[in-house]
């Protein structure tokens, strides 16, 4: 019966991000939600472990206010969950999540079959932790998953690529990275959270982890978005059109 | 003091928001329209465990707290007040009395199987001739060998064409005054009980509300619940539930007003500007957002009272007083705020409006709770 890992990540619900304004983000009165893909991620582990048997593990690293999100995926059907928590895990790169998730696995869970991740988080959608711990781990990754089997030590997997679908098989135990389309996540009923608190959590601090890599990328600064609009309006004879490439040179659009 | 919702109660809140866009939203429109009751809705309610959220796992429920079974009723009353109402009296009156009140094997019988919303309860107390005044009722139940004989008519039975058992009130001893009236537990179908049609609402249409006509009908003596002439106490400490209920569904309604009046005062543009910016609007929105405060908190502390074992009677009164006042009077401005829009079928605060009248009367009339507090306060 196989042990399968759900990876999940505990990010800002956008629906909570107001827009300040001269253009910043403002967080401070965000909620926070397991990433939508990631809600995926655990599903397909929970339902794979409904239907043959095992255990399904929760893991993820984030700041030790994230035990709500660890108690929502235990709610999600997950039997345990290891919680890798510092204040600064809050905004690591791909490249340390991968790093920390992988000892964790390597010397916490050792015998796995599968690891399932979200194809990528709700917030940076870099789409590289899933790839990464594969390649830490040295297993065989599978992305943008669409639908998934396991079968006699092995995993059969629809991809969604560009010029139609791939079917994929691949030894265990390998990774993959789920996109939306694989299942729709349930919905906790009211036992299902009352219980999860019941459910055994082990959590490591950063200082029980090898050293934390240090991050190659300083974020600057965050903004929303801005659209401009100059509301000119141009005609469709050929001095309007000389008007309005005159316009676009103007603005440096083009030379 | 803390101010905070425990990590399981902010998930449940967002687990039933999520099962409201899904399941609830869509349908609410239609249910209200149709004056239907979305049996299919409430079967997928109970599948989650939402049927019986205060009642002890043992008895089927999913022994949630007061205060989170208050905070659900207000999510789903956001979306739709006669469903967050439907649940508020089967779970937090007619399952909580069979709770408090019932022996063992009542609650096996009866309880269990509400509880995990296989089906749904009702409470039948009010009668054509007796609102407010409860001793004005007429109904009695005579004892006939090992049966109790019940005669009269209820009327205003919420659940009546729905629910498959009822909690119902008559008198055995007239005479013997306010302990003098029982509480007997009648099943659907028990011969002598007739269940009158369904009446057309002016809101909460998808509730299910109906007369209930009683002639020789006979009900066993094991269905007398509590003890005999007990009926008044337990009615009131059914209502004291009750209220916190209602207080919650006003808490959804007003925090419906509340979003749709934001969204659609940013929206709508006159005078060369969102309607939000106009003082006259702003500050309608500000009066609303500080009374949906107001009654959240009364209505929470109410249920938080209940749930460390003290009394709430006056403040379940005090939260339905004013949770369901200020429903009233900010729906009436989310509609003004709306304009002619709001006043069109599909525009959802013509709903909340038509919805939140009833608050002001069940359960308890706004005078009758003024009753209840004035009663506390004054003794």
């Amino acid at each position: 019966m196989p042990t399968i890992i759900a990876c999940f990540k505990w990010v800002v619900d956008e629906a909570y991000i107001r827009r300040g304004p001269t253009g910043n983000l403002d967080f401070s009165s965000v909620d926070y939600k397991i990433g939508e893909y990631d809600r995926n991620a655990i599903e397909e582990a929970v339902r794979l472990k409904e239907s043959l048997g095992g255990s399904a593990i929760a893991v993820t690293a984030g700041v030790p206010g994230a035990t709500k999100g660890i108690k929502d995926a235990l709610s999600r059907g997950c039997d345990q969950a290891y919680f890798l928590t510092d204040t600064s895990f809050g905004d690591m790169e791909p490249s340390q999540t991968a790093a920390i998730l992988a000892e964790v696995i390597r010397s916490q869970i050792q015998s796995y079959d599968l690891i399932i991740c979200g194809e990528g988080s709700s917030d940076l959608y870099a789409q590289q932790v899933g790839p990464r711990l594969a390649e830490k781990l040295g297993i065989p990754c599978v992305s943008f998953v669409q639908k998934l089997s396991l079968d006699a030590g092995k995993l059969s997997a629809e991809r969604r690529v560009e010029e139609g679908i791939e079917v994929i098989s691949a030894p265990l135990p390998a990774l993959v990275t789920v996109l939306p389309d694989i299942n729709v996540p349930r919905i906790p009923g009211v036992k299902d959270t009352l219980m999860a608190s019941k459910k055994p959590v082990v959590t490591i601090k950063k200082d029980e982890l090898q050293r934390v890599g240090e991050a190659c990328l300083l974020t600057i600064s965050l903004t929303a978005a801005r659209m401009e609009r100059t509301c000119e309006r141009f005609g469709t004879d050929a001095a309007e059109i000389t008007r309005f490439v005159g316009s676009l040179r103007k603005k440096g659009v083009i030379g | 003091m803390d101010f905070k919702l425990t990590e399981e109660q902010e998930l449940i809140r967002q687990n039933m928001r999520e099962f409201c866009k899904k399941h609830v939203d869509p349908i609410a429109v239609e249910i209200d329209e149709n004056s239907r009751h979305p049996a299919e809705l409430f079967q997928k309610l109970a599948e989650g465990d939402w049927m019986g959220m205060p009642i002890p796992q043992e008895y089927g429920g999913a022994g949630a707290d007061q205060l989170t079974f208050v905070i659900t009723v207000e999510e789903l009353s956001r979306s739709c007040a006669s469903t967050g109402f439907t649940i508020s009296t089967h779970a937090g009156i007619v399952c909580m009395m069979l709770l408090l009140f019932g022996t063992e094997e009542q609650k096996n019988k009866f309880l269990v199987p509400m509880a995990k919303g296989q089906h749904l309860g009702a409470f039948a107390l009010t009668e054509p001739g007796a609102g407010t005044d409860v001793m004005a009722a007429a109904a009695t139940a005579i004892i006939d060998g090992n049966d109790y004989v019940i005669n009269g008519t209820k009327t205003f039975t919420s659940n009546g064409p729905t629910a498959e058992t009822f909690i119902v009130f008559a008198w055995t001893d007239k005479a013997a005054g306010r302990k003098g009236m029982s509480a007997f537990i009648v099943p659907k179908n028990t011969p002598g009980m007739r269940v009158g049609e369904h009446f057309k609402k002016m809101g909460l249409r998808s509730s299910q509300t109906s007369e209930m006509i009683f002639k020789d009908c006979r009900v066993p003596r094991v269905n007398l619940l509590g003890k005999e002439g007990m009926g008044l106490q337990m009615a009131m400490t059914g209502f004291d539930h009750g209220r916190i209920g209602i207080a919650a569904q006003c808490v959804g309604i007003l925090q419906a007003a509340l979003d749709e009046s934001i969204r659609y005062s940013k929206e709508r543009v006159q005078f060369g500007c969102p309607i939000a910016r106009h003082q006259a609007i702003a500050w309608m929105i500000a009066d609303m957002a500080t009374d949906l405060s107001a009654a959240r908190f009364l209505t929470h502390h109410a249920a938080w009272l209940k749930d460390q074992n003290q009394p709430f009677s006056k403040e379940a009164a005090m939260a339905k007083l004013y949770a369901s006042e200020a429903a009233m009077k900010h729906t009436i401005k989310a509609v003004q705020i709306h304009g002619g829009y709001g006043y069109c079928k599909g525009a959802k605060v013509e709903r909340l409006m038509r919805d939140a009248k009833i608050t002001e009367i069940y359960e308890g009339t706004s005078e009758a709770q003024r009753m209840v507090i004035s009663g506390n306060v004054l003794r």
